[in-house]
């Protein structure tokens, strides 16, 4: 491996390892030593959150390391993002994403959040308690592809059939794909509603956006 | 003619003792069976009673007479702790439990400590008491649940819950000190709904699942602080439920350490697998709460059976109900434990 490439898994490794320090370390390398850094968040950061996120499925790693991951990969963005190439984001998806009005429960919201940036998607992230027609009005604003809802609470699942039924009042249910996802939310609950998918963790949501996302760019 | 009375049934369940059927309850707290049909039939209503004493004690005795639950269950929302602990609430709606509006603290580092009492002094926890009080002397044959937040889930309505969550990693220390401090809290709670009335404790601790914490951190974090809560209440000559959400193989061997009186689960857990693997669990649970807001009656009826065919020691839903749940779904699941197979 020349020097590139092991500086890259050194910094996959600090991210898997949860070592804030080290990974702000080797971020610092990359610059030092002219490394592109746009490569280096690619095959180095976002691997190793992609690594942490496979332990994650495999139940080696649970929401707390999982968090800490990403404080460590944010960490070494703060470094490489200043020193990107503008051109190479230009055609990232766009997804809105929120917890639902009644709900301020936002754990897994924020890991898919987390997860979707790991993996190049721009997010715009509405927060919590968001009103059914802010996810659409957002959404319309942003030009976005996804919008990505969440809830814990059986009691708000209904705001997530009251985001469809604005977008298919509004005639716009075309432009959006929708992504449910929480608790009490399934695959029935989600083809009950007419959403375009539903994930069962943080994971998949990335799998499942980037399946929407193709399918997308594919009519464009 | 019943055997026993329902206070008497649950309370023999809970020492082991022989039943002929068992009871069916809805605990209160995260497991609120305060549906909008019994309110909107009764007229008592939500916000009100998270916070009036007549309101919630009139809300109280409706949803126990309208659904065939055999307790009452107060209070009816998971954020009384919080509140009293310093963080914002928003009360909700008719249809919308209330919830917490802001933590009041971004990092374990900064909780500061109130002292024992704080609880005493809220009006809220005035009221909780107030209506146990009042349901007790009203109705002595019938269980007073006095449902409270497990204090993980305390914890993090208090701080933020993803800082809470990475600091149980980072900052051990801290992260200990505030479980210890909400859990005295906790138990001066539970000390004061005991001393008004309340026939049992049920503690909900939705943030310390298996799920979100992993072995390692519900080994270190939820069951200590979950077992001095049970202890404590013991101690004061009462009885105590736990429920446990989600999926649990990943910490199944420490939830069977937890010194409960039942287990209560979600609807995703085998109870009876679970009850075979550790015989000395009372089990509690476990009826989809999805089958009971969406399901038909005769399906509610048959799947609440087979529960009690599975020799689950009590039967109850097996999370937090939809309080667009119909009334007739939830009669079709009490009616069938107390008529039996039929």
């Amino acid at each position: 491996m020349d020097k590139k490439e092991v500086l890259f898994q050194k910094l996959s490794d600090a991210v898997l390892e949860m070592e804030t320090e080290n990974t702000v370390m080797y971020a610092e390398e990359v610059i030092e030593n002219g490394i592109d850094a746009f490569e280096a968040i690619d095959k180095g950061l976002s691997n190793g959150m992609n690594r942490a996120g496979q332990l994650f499925e495999e139940e080696e790693y649970f929401v707390p390391e999982l968090l800490m991951c990403s404080d460590a990969m944010y960490a070494g963005l703060g470094i490489l993002k200043p020193h990107i190439k503008l051109s190479t984001s230009a055609d990232r998806f766009k997804v809105v994403i929120g917890v639902i009005k009644g709900d301020t429960h936002d754990i897994g919201k924020n890991l898919v959040k987390l997860m979707l940036e790991t993996s190049d998607f721009d997010v715009i992230d509405l927060g919590r308690d968001v009103p059914p027609a802010d996810f659409v009005r957002r959404a319309k604003e942003e030009s976005a592809s996804i919008i990505c809802i969440s809830t814990l609470m059986t009691t708000t699942m209904d705001g997530m059939s009251e985001v469809i039924h604005i977008l298919n009042t509004e005639n716009i249910r075309n432009q959006f794909k929708v992504m449910v996802g929480g608790g009490p939310i399934s695959q029935n609950f989600c083809d009950k509603i007419g959403a375009d998918g539903y994930s069962v963790n943080a994971a998949d949501a990335v799998r499942l956006a980037k399946k929407l996302a193709g399918a997308e760019a594919a009519l464009k | 003619m019943d055997v026993f009375s329902p206070k008497e049934r649950l309370a023999r369940v809970l020492g082991n003792e022989k039943v002929e059927r068992p009871p069916v309850i809805c605990p209160g707290g995260m497991m609120n069976a305060a549906v909008v049909e019994v309110m909107k039939k009764t007229g008592h209503t939500l916000p009100a009673g998270h916070y009036d004493t007549g309101m919630m004690t009139a809300i109280a005795q409706d949803v126990q007479i309208n659904t065939g639950f055999e307790n009452f269950g107060i209070p009816f929302c998971m954020t009384v702790e919080a509140e009293v602990l310093g963080s914002q609430i928003d009360y909700g709606t008719l249809e919308c439990e209330p919830k917490i509006a802001k933590e009041k603290y971004l990092s374990v580092s900064q909780v500061e400590f109130k002292e024992i009492g704080a609880m005493s002094k809220n009006e809220r926890v005035g009221a909780i008491i107030q209506a146990e009080h009042l349901l007790s002397k009203k109705y002595p044959d019938v269980p007073v649940i006095g449902s409270l937040t497990g204090p993980i889930s305390t914890a993090a309505s208090i701080v933020d819950p993803m800082s809470f969550l990475k600091e149980l990693r980072k900052d051990p220390q801290n992260s200990h000190r505030v479980l210890d401090y909400v859990t005295l809290h906790l138990i001066d709670l539970a000390r004061l709904m005991l001393d008004n009335g309340s026939t049992l404790i049920s503690i909900a601790d939705p943030t310390a699942t298996g799920e979100i914490l992993g072995p390692k951190m519900f080994r270190e974090y939820a069951v200590p602080y979950l077992n001095r809560i049970v202890d404590a209440v013991h101690q004061m000559g009462a009885n105590v439920i736990i429920h446990i959400c989600g999926r649990m193989n990943s910490v199944e061997d420490y939830v069977a350490e937890l010194r409960s009186n039942a287990i209560s689960t979600d609807a995703l857990v085998s109870l009876k697998l679970l009850k075979s693997k550790y015989p000395h669990l009372t089990t509690m649970g476990n009826l989809s709460t999805f089958l009971l807001q969406d399901g038909q009656a005769d399906k509610i009826a048959s799947h609440t059976q087979k529960l009690v065919h599975d020799g689950i020691n009590i039967i109850a839903p097996a999370c937090g109900l939809s309080t667009s749940t119909p009334l007739e779904n939830i009669l079709a699941m009490t009616q069938a434990v107390k008529e039996g197979e039929k």
